[in-house]
């Protein structure tokens, strides 16, 4: 009984769970009542994200100039509410031209595709098949 | 913010084994067993290739 519980889970709500996911780490779970989950991910995702900043890590924008960087947009985008904060957390800006800087780019990236994955993890609950949304819950 | 390439592999392989646990198994204790076995491994994997290449660093 617990498990059917555990896989009828509104595929709207897992949207709308998914979405809040993407914009504030770990508030997805959070409101689908996985406060493990979301409490972790949301360290493990702030953490990388705040120090990757702080150590002058390089944030990607939209407007790229070649594939790569675009890539790297793509990666720091999964950050959500981080990356448009990333002014504010590190008003000292980009600094690649250290080791550190290249680094914090690593790690704020990293961030950003870890955050992705959970947000995945949630559409697998909302529209995975049976197994999978007992496996991911 | 200064922190050391030995400390930011360390926050690094801490966030991510911690997250991929989460994600990939159920109970409590597959959690824990896998996330210090990625963590270690994280480590001793930058550790042996750092030195496997330093005679080729100069």
């Amino acid at each position: 009984m617990a498990e059917t519980q555990k896989s009828s889970i509104n595929p709207a709500l897992a949207l709308v769970a998914a979405a809040a996911g993407w914009f504030v780490p770990g508030l997805g779970h959070a409101l689908l009542g996985k406060w493990g989950k979301a409490m972790v991910y949301f360290f493990a995702v702030a953490l990388l994200a705040v120090v990757g900043l702080r150590m002058r890590g390089n944030v990607f924008s939209s407007n790229a100039a070649d594939a790569f960087d675009m890539l790297g947009f793509f990666a720091d985008i999964g950050n959500g509410i981080f990356y448009f904060l990333a002014g504010a957390i590190n008003p000292a800006g980009a600094n690649v031209a250290i080791a550190a800087g290249d680094y914090g780019t690593r790690l704020f990236a990293t961030a950003g595709v870890l955050n992705f994955l959970c947000v995945l993890e949630l559409l697998q609950i909302g529209f995975g098949s049976r197994e999978e949304r007992r496996t991911a819950a | 913010m200064i922190v050391t390439h030995f400390q930011s592999m360390v926050i690094f392989a801490l966030a991510v084994s911690l997250a991929f646990a989460y994600l990939s198994k159920e109970k409590m204790d597959e959690r824990v067993r896998y996330a210090v076995w990625a963590f270690l491994a994280f480590l001793v994997v930058a550790i042996g290739i750092g030195w496997l290449t330093y005679p080729f660093s100069r």
